[in-house]
């Protein structure tokens, strides 16, 4: 079955999700993994979709007219096969908080030190908090490490960007409790 | 004696209340075999419930001390309780969880940092224990099971809850 990528990002009010949903469940479609959120004063929404009886966007993207009328942008990504399902990721999840006075570059330098070596990063929040005088950066990463690197060898090179960015980092094990 | 098969989520087993065990024979006894059999033979687990196993009778069985969190913790090694019941409760930890009945899918959960538990053990005689961290969460995950909650009834935050706290 063909699945699709939708993304809908819009002022916050409430009702988005369910004028968007209505949509969907009018036309067939099933919602499968999603995510949505506030950023600031938008609300964001990433859904995997498909329907057994669409294959190309062409046939469904009219649909979505009432969405941009009411101020709402969206996008659809026509998946390729298998798109839809997540791979088999190997390796310990752990979360690494950065935060500090705001400055540029932060998350550049610090997701291309974890890009570098490999390492996959499943999740990624950042937040701009403190008042306008003293702006903070708030950036907490969930990351998958491969087979071999450990949470002492991070710790490591992260002292070295620490000074670097005059920043703080953390990083500990993710572990889940299987029960 | 028996390694059984681990009930998922939605079997309706799992959402039951289960029932208090009136007398410790051999059923029970059996019972408590094939939980510990389980837990065993799904390696990574640290305990199980008696419903998870399709027997919605109170009963259940915890075991950190093979697990590489729980270990490095004071714990009881393994216990087996009958009619568990919590009498007490302190402080409060956030811990990922998952659950052999709800695959391909972990939360944050909050849970009390330290227990007081009281059980009837394998032999039928009447055990209080403190049991805290890993150890506690095991306890409160698998008691959870026999009033039928699992851990996505307690799930208290999405992703990092440091977002999710109230706003200026």
């Amino acid at each position: 079955m063909q699945h699709f990528a939708l993304t809908i990002i819009g002022r916050d009010r409430p009702g988005i999700v369910s004028q968007v949903a209505e949509i969907l469940y009018r036309l067939g479609f099933n919602i499968a993994d999603s995510s949505s959120s506030i950023l600031g004063g938008q609300f964001s929404m990433i859904l995997l979709i498909s329907n057994p009886a669409i294959s190309s966007k062409e046939e469904f993207s009219d649909a979505f007219t009432p969405l941009e009328e009411s101020n709402l942008s969206v996008f659809i990504r026509t998946l390729k096969p298998g798109g839809e399902v997540r791979p088999e990721m190997a390796g310990e999840l752990c979360m690494i908080s950065v935060y500090g006075a705001d400055k540029p570059g932060i998350v550049y330098q610090v997701s291309k030190e974890l890009g570098d070596r490999k390492i996959n990063i499943t999740d990624l929040n950042t937040k701009l908090i403190g008042d306008e005088s003293r702006p903070v950066y708030v950036m907490m990463i969930e990351a998958l490490l491969p087979a071999g690197v450990g949470i002492e060898e991070i710790e490591g090179w992260m002292t070295e960007l620490k000074k670097k960015l005059q920043v703080d980092i953390s990083i500990r094990s993710l572990i889940a409790m299987e029960l | 004696m028996a390694v059984k098969e681990v009930l998922l989520y939605p079997d309706p087993r799992l959402k039951e209340i289960c029932s208090k065990i009136e007398q410790i024979d051999a059923t029970v006894d059996s019972l408590l075999q094939d939980l510990v059999d389980t837990m065993v033979a799904a390696g990574h687990s640290v305990g199980i419930a008696a419903p998870q196993i399709g027997d919605t009778r109170r009963a259940a069985v915890v075991d950190v001390a093979k697990s590489k969190l729980g270990k490095k913790q004071k714990n009881h090694g393994l216990l087996q309780m009958v009619n568990p019941e919590i009498l007490e409760k302190a402080g409060d930890q956030v811990v990922r969880e998952g659950c052999m009945s709800v695959p391909d899918y972990t939360g944050n959960v909050n849970r009390a940092e330290r227990i007081v538990v009281q059980f009837l053990n394998r032999e039928g005689q009447l055990q209080v224990i403190r049991a805290e961290g890993f150890e506690a969460i095991a306890i409160q995950h698998e008691l959870d099971h026999l009033d039928g909650y699992l851990f996505l009834d307690r799930i208290s935050s999405l992703k990092t809850d440091l977002f999710r706290r109230k706003q200026k």
